[in-house]
């Protein structure tokens, strides 16, 4: 795994006008990156990284399993108990899953170690699936890169083939695709799984969330007063489940992608059960609850990540690392869960952290995230990668 | 290979898609065409909301959901002309207005609504074809020039493709009741936007 600079290709910012990739830039500093790119070998890719992500998803599964059928431990990952019966209905259904994404720490030696599991609003898709590969693509066809690189990115393609599947289930439906007003990076990411849905066959609409509306029966309503059957939403279902039409949640006929369950796994109280079903695993790093620190009296340093949280927010460090990097955010207050502090590997000046992509069950590719500190968040540069 | 073999590269292009929404040439009725026999539908056509309560099975409500509807839809995809004698021609001159867009419409005539409730409602609007050197005058047909049959029928036989399926129109009676957890929580972050993925 070796981080090489490029060429970046002439006028690309024009090829993103063109496509409709607007977020590359944001606030005058740079979050697409091609000044660079990782290289990786095959074994580095199906050893190091996509073996361990489908093992690591059916752990993540096996912790599914268990929580659901324990109402104390519904209580520890502060799930609402009103929507209790949502979420395993929902789980007990085998309500299709769509995507998930899990964050790993990784060098190209050893074992790649689980951060966290974003398995319910996972963003940065459209980087992945497609802009990356044009920019192989591009690379190739102009003799720069050689024509034998290949990249660990079937991403677009497997989302397509679930999108037939999730039809196939639930046929004749439209699937309306929501996201929040003002954030041009959601849109962008909504906009792209739109795209695959279409390319799928399925017909398709978008509302925002804010915009959803509510019949007399309890049905939900898009802005033109369609009642909506089937709904991708890339909102965070904690949030949901603390609104106002939550109350109808379960009540109405609603094909959800990501179904409810996926609530348990966008949570990171996930990861302290993951280490008490699978100790010592190796993919995984010691995690503990909050009431449960004496477990880990015997570890120098952990990193305290909210319960729920989002983009890399309000995580700090303990221990030894005590002070050194904290990120800001406006979660925390459903509590905290603590896992052995795992730095990044660097690469250059680099904290360098990969995001493993699944397609339901199947591993479908990576995205490579760089940021100057320790935590990466929202604006953490994406750089393309290689196998060579 | 561990990528996508292949990505449809021209749906991807976003570009073109920024378009005026009309087309700079006006539609009109491109080309008149029958329906087909072979695989059909019964359906009403209602003059009115309550022509559409004593034909079919709707509910006085159901009719006024169906009767607005038609009446967007109708806005949307009534053929358009660029002057009124064009409009005129086809469809009677007292029976064609302006749109807000600046072309010359038909007055919906009436509306659709399908006995197959396995369709959900339809609603789509039809026109009364008033040409008198056509064939087809006094015929009723839909927003693409597709003919149901002669006018004052009490119900129609039509494919099942001219009843594509519809979402059942309702009434929303309040909205904004997601949303407010990411509203409450973006006040943090000096006024850049959040994404709340991850």
């Amino acid at each position: 795994m070796f981080r090489l600079p490029i060429m970046e290709r002439a006028q690309w910012q024009q090829r993103a006008k063109e496509f409709g990739f607007e977020f590359h830039t944001m606030y005058g500093e740079k979050y697409w990156d091609e000044t660079a790119y990782y290289q990786f070998t095959l074994e580095q890719i199906e050893k190091g990284i996509e073996g361990p992500t489908e093992d690591v998803h059916q752990m993540c599964l096996a912790v599914v399993e268990k929580v659901i059928h324990d109402d104390e431990l519904m209580r520890r990952f502060c799930l609402p108990e009103g929507q209790w019966d949502f979420i395993r209905q929902s789980w007990l259904n085998g309500d299709p899953s769509l995507y998930s994404r899990l964050d790993f720490a990784y060098s190209g030696v050893g074992d790649a170690k689980l951060y966290e599991n974003n398995a319910d609003t996972p963003t940065s898709i459209y980087e992945t699936g497609f802009w990356q590969w044009l920019w192989l693509q591009d690379n190739v066809d102009s003799g720069v890169l050689s024509s034998h690189s290949d990249q660990f990115n079937s991403l677009q393609e497997k989302l397509v083939n679930r999108f037939k599947e999730i039809s196939i289930l639930t046929p004749n439906r439209t699937l309306h695709f929501a996201c929040c007003k003002g954030t041009p990076e959601d849109r962008g990411t909504v906009q792209y799984l739109e795209d695959c849905a279409k390319e799928a066959g399925l017909k398709t609409a978008f509302v925002y969330m804010e915009d959803i509306g509510r019949d007399v029966s309890g049905s939900f309503t898009d802005l033109s007063d369609h009642i909506i059957t089937s709904m991708f939403k890339l909102y965070p279902w904690e949030f949901m489940f603390q609104e106002e039409f939550s109350t109808d949640l379960g009540n109405n006929n609603i094909r959800w992608v990501e179904p409810p369950w996926k609530s348990i796994l966008s949570n990171k109280a996930l990861l302290p059960m993951l280490w008490k079903l699978f100790p010592n695993h190796p993919n995984l790093l010691p995690a503990f609850f909050e009431d449960e620190l004496h477990l880990a009296s015997d570890i120098d340093s952990l990193v305290k990540k909210p319960i729920f949280s989002r983009e890399g927010a309000n995580i700090s460090f303990t221990g030894k690392q005590k002070g050194m990097a904290i990120s800001d955010g406006p979660y925390g207050e459903e509590g905290f869960i603590y896992q052995k502090t795992h730095l990044l590997p660097r690469f250059g000046d680099n904290y360098t952290l990969i995001g493993s992509w699944l397609v339901d069950n199947q591993a479908a590719g990576i995205s490579v995230r760089e940021d100057s500190g320790p935590i990466t968040q929202d604006m953490s540069r994406y750089l393309p990668h290689i196998i060579l | 290979m561990k990528r996508s073999k292949q990505i449809n590269i021209a749906i991807m292009r976003k570009e073109l898609i920024v378009r005026p929404l009309l087309k700079p040439v006006a539609l009109a009725v491109a080309s008149i065409t029958l329906v087909a026999c072979g695989n059909e539908e019964d359906v009403k056509v209602a003059s009115s909301v309550d022509d559409c309560v004593s034909k079919t099975d709707l509910t006085q409500e159901q009719c006024e959901v169906a009767y607005q509807k038609a009446l967007e839809e109708a806005a949307r995809t009534a053929p358009r002309y660029n002057s009124l004698s064009a409009c005129g021609i086809e469809f009677g001159q007292r029976y064609c207005h302006q749109s807000p867009d600046g072309f010359f419409v038909p007055y919906m005539s009436g509306f659709m609504v399908s006995n197959a409730f396995h369709h959900g409602y339809v609603y789509n609007p039809v026109f009364y074809y008033r040409n008198s050197r056509s064939s087809y005058h006094g015929r009723v047909m839909l927003s693409d020039g597709t003919v149901i049959g002669s006018a004052g029928r009490s119900s129609y036989k039509v494919p099942k493709s001219t009843l594509s399926s519809k979402p059942t129109p309702t009434r929303t009676v309040s909205r904004g009741g997601f949303g407010s957890v990411a509203s409450a929580k973006s006040n943090w972050g000096g006024g850049k936007s959040k994404s709340w993925g991850g």
